[in-house]
C-alpha cells in the first residue's frame, strides 16, 4: 500500500509532464484503435463473405462494362442458380458530400442471392411491384430519416438524367433492409434495373448500358471452382473476356484497388504509434532518474531493491494503462460517429474484441519496456551514490 | 544485556575516483560503546562519512570487519542489510533528505511501513515521534512548507520512529543557523540521555562536538584519538 501511494505522489512531482504522457498515450491508443478497427473491418468483409456466391467483372477492369447479352448465357453455366446485374450508379444526395452506395440490380433475383437483407413483411412485394422503388439500408436511413413512401433525388455523375444536366434522379423508398450481418453494408441504395436501363436509354446518345459486374449464386453442392472456370472459359475469345471470383476475393481486390490500404493504415499507425512508445520511455527515463535520490532515501531506511522497481514499474503501469483506458475511451465514444461517417467504404465498423485485447496487451508490453531501464538502474543503485546525487 | 555497541576492526575502505585510487579508510580499529553519543571529526577527507556508512550498512568494507549492536555486517547479504538498517538504524542527513511529494507525517510513517505493526499503531508512533520533536502542528506540511531547522526535526523524527538502536547523523547542523542548530543538537542529547539511543554524529563544527559526550578523531582514514568532552561529565 505504501509502495503505491509513492509511487502515485512520485507522479505528482510533475503534474504537467504526467497529463501530457497519459494524454500522449490516450491518442496513440486511440489511434491504434481505430486504424487496426479500419483494417479488421476491412477483412471482415471479406472474411464474412457468402461462399456461395460469385462475382463476374471485365477481365480487364472494373471500371469497364460488360454487355448484358452475357447474362443468360452466364446462367446456362452448370452449378449456376441465378444472376443478377449489378452497375455501380455513382450519384450523391442533394450535397456532394452525402455519397453512399447505389446500384441498379434485378430486384428479385438479388433479394434471393442476398439472404443477408432482412426485410419487414411486405417490403419485398413492395419493392418488386415499384419500378421506381428503392430498397435502402437501415444506416442510410438512419442517417438521413429517410423512410418508406419517401422520395429520395440522387444527383448523378456517371449517367445524366434524360431531361437534363443537374437533373436528379428520383427513387421511392419501397422498403429498408436489415442487414443479419455486421459486416454487410447497411449504406446501400438498390434499385430496379428496367428503370435505370430504360432512362438511360431515353437520353440523348440513347445506348443501353452495360453492367459493371454480374453477381452469381452457385447452386448448393456444386464446385466454385468449377463454376469460375466454366464462365471464363464462356467468353475466352470475347468480345469482351470476363474475370470469375469468390465473393471474398473479389472483395479482397476491392479493398486494394486504390492501394494496398490495410498496409498503408497499419505502416503509418504503426509509425505514429513507435513514435509516442518512444517519447513516453524517455519520459519515464527522464521521471527515474529524478527520482534517484528519493531512490536512495528509501534503501537507506531499508527498503529493498525489488521495492525500488515495484515503485518505478507501477508508475509505468498506471501511466500505460490509464492512457490506454482513456484511448479506449475515446474510441469507444467515436465508434457510432465512425461507423455512420465511414458506412459506405468501411460497411459494419466496429472495435472488435479481439482489437481490443490486443491493445490491452500492447499496454503492458508498453509499461513493462518504459519501466524495465529505470527500475534496473534503480535497482542496481548504491545508496551511497544515489544519496549523493542531484537530481 | 544485547551489546549496542560498535566495533571496526581493521576496516580498510578504497575508492577509485577518475582513474586514481584513495585509500579513505585505512587498516582502522575503532569501539564505541553503546548507548554513548559520540562525535566524530576531522578535516575533510579523513574518512569520516565513510565511516558513518560502513556502520550504516550503506557500503562496506575492503577489508576488515564491521560489527553494529552485535551483528557482523559483513555476513549479511545485500537484502538482509537492508531489514537490518529498516531495524537498527536511523539516519540524519545534512541535507534533510526527506522525500518531497509526502508530508510531514508521511515522510516520518515510512520507515514504519517495513513493520508488522497495524495501521493505528503507526500513525499513533509516527504522530509521537512528530511530538517528540516539537512538529506535531506541521504533520500535514510537505518539506518545502518547512523551515530549514523543521525539517532536519522532521528527518530526526523520522529516524528515530523505528526506535532503532543507533542514530547515525552526517553533519546534522551542516544547513541550519546557530539557534536552530542549537535545538536539534538538544534534541539528540535528548535521544541519548533520554531513550539511550547510541548516536554517532560526523560534524566539522567544535560547538556541535562538544554536545556529544565523546570526540573521535580522525585524520587520513586513521584514529587520531578519542576524548571526553565537559558534557560527558555533565551527564
Amino acid at each position: 500500500m505504501e509502495l503505491l501511494r509513492l509511487a502515485w505522489r512520485g507522479l505528482t512531482r510533475r503534474k504537467l509532464r504526467t497529463v501530457l504522457t497519459v494524454a500522449s498515450l490516450a491518442v496513440a491508443f486511440f489511434l491504434m484503435l481505430t486504424l487496426r478497427s479500419l483494417v479488421t473491418t476491412l477483412n471482415a468483409g471479406a472474411e464474412a463473405a457468402s461462399a456461395s456466391r460469385l462475382i463476374v467483372q471485365s477481365a480487364v477492369s472494373l471500371f469497364v462494362d460488360l454487355p448484358l447479352s452475357y447474362q443468360s448465357k452466364i446462367e446456362t453455366v452448370d452449378g449456376v442458380a441465378g444472376v443478377s446485374k449489378w452497375q455501380w450508379f455513382g450519384g450523391y444526395y442533394r450535397e456532394e458530400s452525402n455519397r453512399f452506395a447505389q446500384f441498379a440490380v434485378d430486384p428479385a433475383i438479388t433479394l434471393d442471392i442476398y439472404p443477408e437483407m432482412e426485410l419487414e413483411a411486405g417490403a419485398r412485394e413492395a419493392f418488386l411491384g415499384n419500378r421506381r422503388g428503392a430498397l435502402i439500408g437501415e444506416g442510410l436511413a438512419k442517417s438521413y430519416g429517410f423512410q418508406v413512401g419517401d422520395t429520395v433525388p440522387i444527383l448523378p455523375e456517371l449517367f445524366p438524367h434524360p431531361d437534363g444536366a443537374g437533373v436528379a434522379w428520383e427513387f421511392e423508398v419501397a422498403g429498408i433492409y436489415r442487414p443479419t450481418k455486421e459486416s454487410f453494408d447497411a449504406n446501400m441504395l438498390l434499385f430496379h434495373w428496367d428503370y435505370f436501363e430504360e432512362t438511360v436509354a431515353a437520353g440523348q446518345n440513347g445506348e443501353a448500358p452495360g453492367t459493371g459486374t454480374y453477381v452469381l449464386e452457385i447452386e448448393p453442392g456444386s464446385d466454385a471452382t468449377e463454376v469460375m472456370a466454366g464462365v471464363d472459359a464462356l467468353f475466352e475469345n470475347g468480345p469482351q473476356r470476363v474475370q470469375a471470383t469468390s465473393e471474398s476475393e473479389f472483395q479482397r481486390q476491392f479493398v486494394t484497388m486504390f492501394g494496398n490500404v490495410p498496409f498503408f493504415v497499419s505502416t503509418i499507425g504503426g509509425g505514429v504509434f513507435l513514435a509516442i512508445l518512444l517519447a513516453v520511455v524517455n519520459t519515464m527515463l527522464m521521471a527515474g532518474r529524478e527520482q534517484t535520490r528519493d531512490v536512495g532515501i528509501l534503501k537507506a531506511l531499508g527498503f529493498s531493491d525489488g521495492d525500488a522497481v515495484k515503485i518505478l514499474v507501477g508508475q509505468s503501469l498506471f501511466i500505460s494503462v490509464l492512457g490506454a483506458g482513456l484511448g479506449f475511451v475515446l474510441a469507444r465514444a467515436t465508434e457510432p460517429g465512425l461507423a455512420s461517417a465511414l458506412g459506405a467504404m468501411f460497411p459494419g465498423y466496429a472495435i472488435r474484441p479481439e482489437t481490443m485485447v490486443g491493445a490491452g496487451i500492447l499496454a503492458l508490453l508498453i509499461a513493462i519496456a518504459a519501466g524495465i531501464a529505470p527500475a534496473w538502474r534503480a535497482a542496481r543503485l548504491q545508496t551511497v551514490d544515489a544519496l549523493g546525487g542531484d537530481e | 544485556m544485547t551489546d549496542t555497541g560498535i566495533d571496526l576492526v581493521q576496516v580498510t575502505k578504497t575508492y577509485t575516483r577518475a582513474g586514481e585510487t584513495v585509500r579513505v579508510l585505512d587498516g582502522l580499529d575503532l569501539r564505541m560503546e553503546g548507548g554513548r553519543y559520540y562525535a566524530l571529526m576531522g578535516p575533510s577527507g579523513s574518512g569520516k562519512t565513510t565511516l558513518l556508512n560502513l556502520v550504516g550498512g550503506l557500503d562496506r568494507p575492503d577489508s576488515g570487519k564491521v560489527v553494529v549492536a552485535g551483528e557482523d555486517l559483513a555476513g549479511l547479504s545485500r537484502a538482509a542489510l537492508s531489514d537490518w538498517r529498516g531495524g537498527n538504524v536511523g539516519f540524519v542527513f545534512q541535507g534533510f533528505n526527506l522525500i518531497p511529494v509526502l508530508s510531514a507525517f508521511e515522510n516520518v510513517a515510512l520507515p514504519l511501513a517495513l513493520t508488522p505493526l497495524s495501521r493505528k499503531e503507526r500513525k499513533e508512533r509516527a504522530e509521537y515521534a512528530l511530538e517528540l520533536v516539537g512538529l506535531s502542528d506541521r504533520m500535514g506540511h510537505r518539506p518545502r512548507q518547512l523551515s530549514g531547522g523543521q525539517e532536519q526535526r522532521c528527518a530526526i523524527a523520522r529516524a528515530i520512529v523505528t526506535d532503532p538502536t543507533v542514530i547515525l547523523a552526517d553533519e546534522p547542523t551542516g544547513d541550519l543557523d546557530r539557534d536552530t542548530a542549537d535545538q536539534v543538537l538538544e534534541l539528540l542529547q535528548r535521544l541519548n540521555s533520554e531513550l539511550s539511543k547510541t548516536i554517532l554524529m560526523v560534524t566539522h563544527d567544535p560547538h556541535a562536538a562538544e554536545t556529544a559526550q565523546r570526540i573521535v578523531r580522525l585524520d587520513k582514514g586513521q584514529l587520531i584519538g578519542i576524548e571526553e568532552t565537559a558534557s560527558a561529565g555533565a551527564r
